[in-house]
């Protein structure tokens, strides 16, 4: 398991959802795909919004970028 | 069973029956009724105070449905079933804050405070968050019809009443005086109490002022029964008044501060109503209340009290004192409307008789029942 892989899995059991948002943009970054990277920009992007975080609209555009998720 | 018969309950009071005993046992009739006489309705449902701020969100389970009180981020309230319109699942197990989206817990749709739905994510499959078959605008949370008067959260979860300035017009503008800011007393002036009887039976006692002078003699040292006066307002409200109400006073004589501009009616009167079905409600010079009756099955009812005053910041102390007060009040009555909820088990009873001369509001509180319900029954014929 990679250290990424440990930490969200972590996060996951604390519930600790503000550092989900990082760790899963992180995995996006190392994703070996377009694909991979748009489930993790997914991840990052939920618990942003779910948090009420700020960096869920950067996260939104990437996936509209994409073509993952509507604009508005 | 076949419907119960209702034709005596709606005679006039003098030679009227109550309802019969199926009304406070029956699995079948409380169905019934939950939709005859409170869905179909403008229902209590809450306060405002249990959701003061933005982005607070209380779950609440109304006569087994789940819903959802919630204040938006732009502070209005609303109230939706509280569950996702993906697979049903409950949405908010607990009262909490939102502090951006309402996250399912189970595929992770997620939707904004006011209902909106934002996201959903892999609906497309592996991070593609869109699919033609699913239009966000069409998929928002169920949104129940709502309004607040006197802080009470109202709901008509049929959404057929009329609007509620209008079913409710009469007791607005009887009480139009109290129509102005309400200050909730906080931690210490909201309280519940579990009671072992059907929910109706708590409007029944609180209508009528006959027993007051039995169940509650600390009051009829100064309020006497024949300080009393019947509120009836047929198929809307009924209840009682009073004519000597006393301000509660500290050591040093300081009352609670009056809400502003009464007029001198309400020097000494105090009134006390049921708004149906299932709010009770109380207006004083200096402090309101109100008690969301919430039905939990044909013979168990948990009483949602709040206290409110007319400015923030009233004294502790006192408050805590008109606190207890009315708590023991309430209290008093617990013995009254158990004991009517086993007497509804003796077979045969039939419904018991009224006094013609005080127990007008509850009878008209019965008949209003039993006029929805034939309402009810009536209406898969209409239809037909």
């Amino acid at each position: 398991m990679s250290d990424l892989d440990a930490q969200l899995l972590a996060a996951h059991n604390a519930r600790d959802h503000a550092a989900l948002i990082g760790l899963y943009a992180q995995a996006a970054t190392a994703a070996p795909d377009l694909d991979t990277a748009c489930f993790f920009l997914t991840h990052a992007y939920v618990f942003a919004l779910e948090q009420g975080d700020t960096r869920a609209t950067a996260l939104r555009a990437q996936l509209v970028r994409h073509g993952r998720e509507t604009a508005d | 069973m076949p419907p119960t018969d209702l034709s005596t309950v709606r005679r006039p009071t003098a030679t009227a029956n109550g309802l019969p005993n199926a009304h406070y046992t029956d699995a079948g009739v409380f169905a019934e009724e939950r939709q005859a006489v409170l869905f179909d309705s403008w229902a209590g449902l809450a306060v405002g105070a249990d959701v003061p701020e933005a982005g607070d969100a209380k779950p609440i389970t109304f006569m087994d449905m789940p819903l959802l009180l919630v204040r938006d981020s732009a502070g209005t309230l609303r109230v939706f079933q509280n569950i996702c319109r993906h697979r049903g699942m409950i949405l908010v197990e607990v009262p909490r804050k939102i502090e951006g989206a309402i996250r399912c817990p189970y595929h992770s749709w997620c939707y904004s405070t006011s209902g909106k739905l934002v996201s959903t994510p892999h609906v497309g499959g592996p991070g593609r968050n869109t699919h033609e078959g699913i239009d966000k605008n069409l998929l928002g949370l169920i949104e129940v019809r709502s309004h607040v008067w006197m802080d009470v959260v109202w709901i008509n979860i049929s959404g057929t009443a009329p609007p509620f300035e209008q079913a409710n017009a009469d007791l607005l503008a009887r009480w139009a005086e109290f129509n102005v800011p309400l200050h909730h007393g906080g931690a210490d002036s909201r309280f519940e109490l579990e009671v072992n009887c059907n929910w109706k039976l708590a409007v029944e006692n609180y209508c009528e002022s006959y027993h007051l002078p039995w169940v509650h003699p600390g009051l009829n040292s100064y309020s006497r029964l024949e300080d009393h006066y019947h509120i009836e307002q047929p198929g809307a409200f009924s209840g009682q008044g009073t004519l000597v109400y006393r301000q509660l006073k500290d050591e040093n004589g300081k009352s609670f501060a009056d809400f502003a501009d009464l007029s001198s009616k309400w020097d000494t009167a105090a009134e006390y109503v049921t708004a149906y079905p299932n709010v009770l409600l109380g207006v004083h010079r200096d402090h309101a209340f109100a008690i969301i009756l919430a039905p939990q099955g044909p013979e168990r009812t948990v009483e949602h009290v709040h206290l409110y005053y007319a400015a923030a910041g009233t004294d502790a102390e006192l408050r805590a004192r008109n606190t207890a007060q009315w708590k023991e009040v309430f209290e008093e009555d617990i013995f009254v409307v158990e004991g009517m909820q086993r007497g509804r088990h003796a077979a045969g009873f039939d419904g018991g008789r009224f006094s013609a001369v005080m127990d007008g509001p509850t009878h008209m509180f019965h008949d209003w029942v039993a006029s929805r319900l034939e309402r009810y029954r009536a209406a898969p014929l209409a239809a037909e």
